[in-house]
């Protein structure tokens, strides 16, 4: 694994929130480095800043000391229109709550994406990719739970990102379900080559990474390497 | 399929789901915009029309009455420099006896014009050379006072008794109002024109090979004052009144004042219409996008750019209020050519020249749009300041006021849906400020736009009711002695006389000029007095005069100051007349004295000009019977028919204006609140969805929504009301034209109806609400975010 081009690099990252006596410090100097290619989860009780530093990854939010890298890209030292450039190039979200736009159906919410990338796979490839083909013209409000997961995972794998950020996917699912969502991203990992960082609170779903990152407090507590990644189908909570 | 982005797919979903908010925006924005385009739509028709009217039918710009001159005289008058065309005339007036009438009916007759004035045949034909008696009326007078064709019309002309027949009616622009001499406002009944051959009127009148009036057509680039000067050189021996301008015309130049005033309304009311709905669109669409806050954050995270995000709202704004702007064209060019088509046949034009003009529609549009998207853009800005990842979380950890006073008030309320209520208005007190005062500005504008008619009614009580007690005032033909008094006294039914003294002048100060009449009144005078816009009865002081409000402003004088004085009729006196006060009176009696004062200063003796009569009401006809056999009596007003003239010129014309105006203003009290609710609804799905869950039944929960509605349009009324009394005087002070002051009067009727209108609107929105409430989505409300 040592031969693969470090695709994010962290040194001394912080970000607080509020002044004085309020101050919440949501990361307190996180060192990190995130290879190409890696399936990689990131595991911590609420409020330990798995989700900040995702965020701060991502571009969606800027850090409050400390930088990032992506790649050769100091991200850190973006301002917020070259931030959504990067977002635009190569990141792709997954949220907890699928944030699916209501008013447009399963294929036309990816195309919201493909509509603005520069080399995108069609809706139809995407959506077939989490095995949503035959549902492509619903609404998501007539999408089950993890049908919509899909659809957000499609949403986000559409434009071939070198990344896929995944902030509790499978939390608001239960286990059935979201084992068919985990599988969707390990296949990502697998066809098209995205890195793809998994925040969860479930411990087993770790068993499926590359590496493990425990975070206690906005720091990370521990990091580990799984000798062998267990197929999604294997998993059982 | 894929040819639509998908975000123009939501763009047009949103609207679908928007629909109702959609409609409520477009009502109010069609509102104001209609009512620019209708308002100046109509305007300008009428200003066309007029000047068009004149034109084409050779309106004179100088009249020269005379005592008589001869044929002569008119070659001299055509060689004046400056005069391009004139035509002399011969004009007498004439008491007719019509069947149905017990009043005096007085009609003032023209010779035929050939080239000027010229009228517009409506009914009939012109009166034939062989046939003496033949004549045409004004249409006006034909209709009120029931004359058809046919008709024979016994008049009395300068003592000779003479029959008429009415072969035609016409109108003619010299005439648009016909306004009898010393009245103010027209009484067609009572009053008309006759017009007939001039070889039998010249007979009658005892003026052949002669004229007693002259009509001036000016030559290009003339000027007036001067032409008048030149003319009254050359006239200087043939009578006692000078020739003067068509802004002295008293048709023209009440016409003049209809037209200024709607021209006022038009100025002040539209502009304050478009600028409230443009106020309250801006607010709503802000809130409208605010709701929006998640899918910009989301459209942001995957990277869309600021441009295309800030795009898609403008074309949903611009989408929600367009079908406003063209509502609002066709309503306003439909009310406004309407409109015009009224008050074309109500000021007898005999056509109507429509101009819109595009310039309106574009201005209205324009602004009214320009609104929109600033209040979209305000929205779209302060969400895209947020990192995407601010944008997308729920805007929730709200911080509540942990003020004191807040706690405090808080701690007052029964429950926690109340408590609800106000911790929500005092956390965001600009927004609750806000939609505090779209809906006061509202009903201020129904107020305003309601309260017209009650400053006319509020006019017509203190001129009538406590200024011209009078039932009749009767002006002589000539200045008599004092002692007529008695003569009156005894007529039947008269139960009390006063007398005064008028007298035709120029009143100068500095370099200013006006022509008016000024009044001696007796002192202590009960019949006829002198009321101000606050109700207050004023007296001449003995020595000073008072003098309007109005003609000062156009005279630069003060109290205090002298007033130069030139009468222009019979010893043609000059002195100068301190001025005691300025008074602001709603109507008439632009100078007035004490009638001793005035007999002094006219160096004569105890002369008066006419009388104010109080009568018994029950013995009118005997009076007028009377009064019809006595030669000295030159006109007759009745009050109570002077007081429906009011009520019929202004008041209709007036009237349909107040109450499209209204309607307008309806629409957007309706729409501010119906799209209040419906935001602060989507605002709320999640508490309500909350309590839902949490065992609150649909009505508690409906309370935090409904109440919430209804404490807002509860603060909303007093303040909407104070604005509305606030702009209502602002309109009255606006319309001061040289005519007539209009006091500032909302009644309460009027503003019991503006808060009617306000609860019926919040009623029915509540009912629409509470609907869409119960049918709240509980899984989903509370499913779709953190």
């Amino acid at each position: 694994m040592g031969e693969r081009a470090a695709i994010y690099r962290t040194a001394g990252l912080t970000k607080s929130y509020g002044t004085g006596a309020t101050t919440v410090h949501a990361l307190r100097g996180v060192d990190l480095t995130v290879h190409a290619g890696e399936l990689l989860v990131l595991l911590g009780p609420s409020g330990s800043g798995k989700s900040t530093l995702l965020n701060i990854l991502g571009g969606l939010d800027s850090a409050t000391s400390g930088q990032a890298w992506f790649e050769d890209t100091e991200i850190t030292a973006l301002d917020a229109d070259a931030l959504t450039e990067y977002r635009r190039r190569s990141i792709g979200f997954v949220f907890q709550f699928y944030n699916l736009i209501a008013a447009l159906t399963a294929r036309e919410n990816v195309q919201l994406i493909t509509d603005i990338a520069e080399d995108p796979m069609t809706p139809e490839e995407a959506l077939a990719l989490v095995g949503l083909e035959e549902r492509m013209d619903h609404f998501p409000a007539q999408l089950s739970g993890g049908e919509q997961q899909r659809v957000a995972i499609a949403r986000a794998i559409a434009k071939r990102p070198k990344v896929l950020l995944c902030d509790e996917p499978t939390g608001a699912l239960d286990s059935q379900t979201g084992i068919r969502v985990l599988s969707a991203l390990e296949t990502v990992n697998r066809e098209i080559g995205a890195t793809v960082m998994i925040i969860t609170h479930n411990a087993v779903i770790a068993d499926m990474a590359d590496e493990v990152i425990h975070f206690a407090d906005g720091a990370i507590a521990a990091h580990r390497s799984n000798p062998r990644r267990k197929p999604p189908g294997e998993l059982a909570w | 399929m894929t040819a639509v982005p998908p975000l123009t797919r939501k763009l047009l979903r949103d609207l679908w789901r928007l629909r109702g908010q959609a409609l409520a925006i477009a009502l109010v924005m069609a509102a104001g915009v209609g009512m620019v385009v209708m308002s100046y739509g109509m305007m300008r028709s009428l200003e066309a029309t007029r000047a068009a009217y004149y034109e084409r039918y050779d309106l004179a710009q100088v009249w020269v009455p005379l005592r008589r001159a001869p044929d002569s005289l008119a070659r001299e008058l055509a060689a004046v420099d400056g005069v391009a065309a004139i035509e002399t005339r011969v004009s007498g007036a004439a008491t007719l006896d019509l069947p149905g009438i017990t009043e005096p009916v007085l009609a003032r007759l023209h010779s035929l014009p050939v080239r000027l004035n010229r009228l517009v045949l409506r009914s009939g034909h012109l009166p034939r050379a062989d046939r003496p008696g033949e004549v045409i009326v004004s249409e006006a007078f034909a209709k009120a006072a029931r004359l058809s064709l046919g008709s024979h019309l016994p008049a009395l002309l300068y003592g000779k008794q003479i029959e008429l027949t009415l072969v035609g009616t016409a109108i003619s622009p010299e005439h648009v109002y016909a306004v009898a001499p010393g009245q103010i406002f027209p009484d067609n009944r009572r009053f008309g024109i006759i017009w007939m051959a001039r070889e039998p009127l010249s007979a009658a009148l005892d003026m052949r090979d002669g004229f007693n009036e002259v009509l001036v057509r000016l030559g290009p680039g003339a000027s007036e004052p001067e032409v008048i000067r030149r003319i009254d050189r050359v006239t200087a021996a043939y009578g006692p009144v000078g020739a003067y301008g068509r802004e002295l015309d008293i048709s023209n130049r009440f016409l003049s004042s209809e037209i200024d005033q709607l021209r006022t309304t038009v100025r002040i009311l539209p502009p304050i219409f478009l600028a409230v709905s443009a106020f309250l669109l801006n607010i709503l669409l802000a809130r409208l996008i605010d709701t929006e806050r998640e899918v910009i954050g989301l459209l942001k995270a995957f990277g869309y750019r600021n441009r295309p995000i800030a795009w898609h709202y403008a074309q949903l704004a611009l989408l929600l209020s367009g079908g406003g702007v063209l509502l609002g064209w066709v309503l306003g060019a439909w009310l406004g050519r309407g409109l015009a088509v009224i008050y074309q046949e109500y000021f007898a034009f005999p056509f109507l020249a429509f101009t819109a003009g595009i310039d309106i529609y574009l201005i209205a549009a324009g602004l009214a749009l320009a609104a929109v998207l600033a209040g979209a853009c305000t929205a779209v800005w302060r969400a895209q300041a947020l990192t995407p990842a601010e944008a997308m979380r729920p805007p929730a950890p709200a911080r509540y006021s942990t003020g004191a006073l807040a706690n405090r008030l808080a701690r007052l309320l029964p429950d926690e849906p109340s408590r609800m209520i106000l911790r929500g208005f005092l956390r965001r007190p600009m927004r609750t400020l806000a939609s505090v005062l779209g809906l006061a500005m509202a009903l201020a504008l129904y107020v305003a736009s309601a309260s017209s008619t009650d400053n006319v009614e509020r006019m017509i009580q203190l001129v009538f009711e406590r200024g011209q007690r009078a039932d009749l005032a009767l002006s002589f033909s000539e200045a008599r002695d004092g002692r007529v008094l008695r003569e009156l006294a005894v007529l039947p039914g008269v139960q009390r006389v006063e007398t005064y003294r008028a007298v035709s002048v120029e009143l100068v100060h500095g370099a200013r000029r006006e022509r008016e009449t000024v009044l001696g009144l007796p002192r202590g005078a009960a019949l006829m007095r002198i009321v101000a816009l606050d109700g207050a009865a004023i007296e001449p002081a003995p020595g000073g005069a008072l003098i309007s409000s109005q003609l000062a402003r156009k005279l630069r004088i003060a109290a205090g100051d002298r007033l130069e004085v030139q009468v222009t009729e019979g010893q043609r006196q000059r002195f100068a007349l301190p001025i005691a006060a300025v008074v602001d009176v709603p109507l008439g009696a632009s100078v007035v004295v004490e009638r001793a004062t005035l007999n002094r200063l006219l160096r004569e003796g105890d002369v008066v000009s006419g009388a104010y009569l109080m009568t018994d009401p029950a013995r009118t006809s005997e009076l007028f019977a009377a009064l019809k056999r006595t030669p000295l009596v030159a006109s007759v007003t009745v009050a109570a028919n002077a007081v429906r003239g009011i009520r019929e010129t202004i008041a209709e014309s007036m009237g349909i204006v107040t109450l499209f105006n209204t309607l307008f203003a309806v629409l957007i009290v309706a729409g501010v609140t119906y799209t209040g609710a419906r935001i602060s609804l989507s605002e709320r799905a999640r508490d309500l969805a909350s309590m839902r869950v949490l065992g609150f039944r649909k009505g508690e929960a409906g309370f935090v929504l409904i109440g919430e509605q209804a404490l807002l349009a509860i603060v909303a009324l007093p303040l909407g009301l104070l604005l509305g009394v606030a702009l209502s005087h602002f309109i009255a002070n606006s319309f001061s034209s040289d005519m007539f002051l209009i006091p500032a009067a909302v009644s309460t009727r009027t503003l019991a109806e503006g808060v009617i209108v306000v609860g019926l609107s919040a009623a029915a929105t509540a009912v629409l609400i509470r609907r869409s409430a119960d049918a709240l989505d509980l899984v989903r409300a509370l499913k779709t975010r953190e």
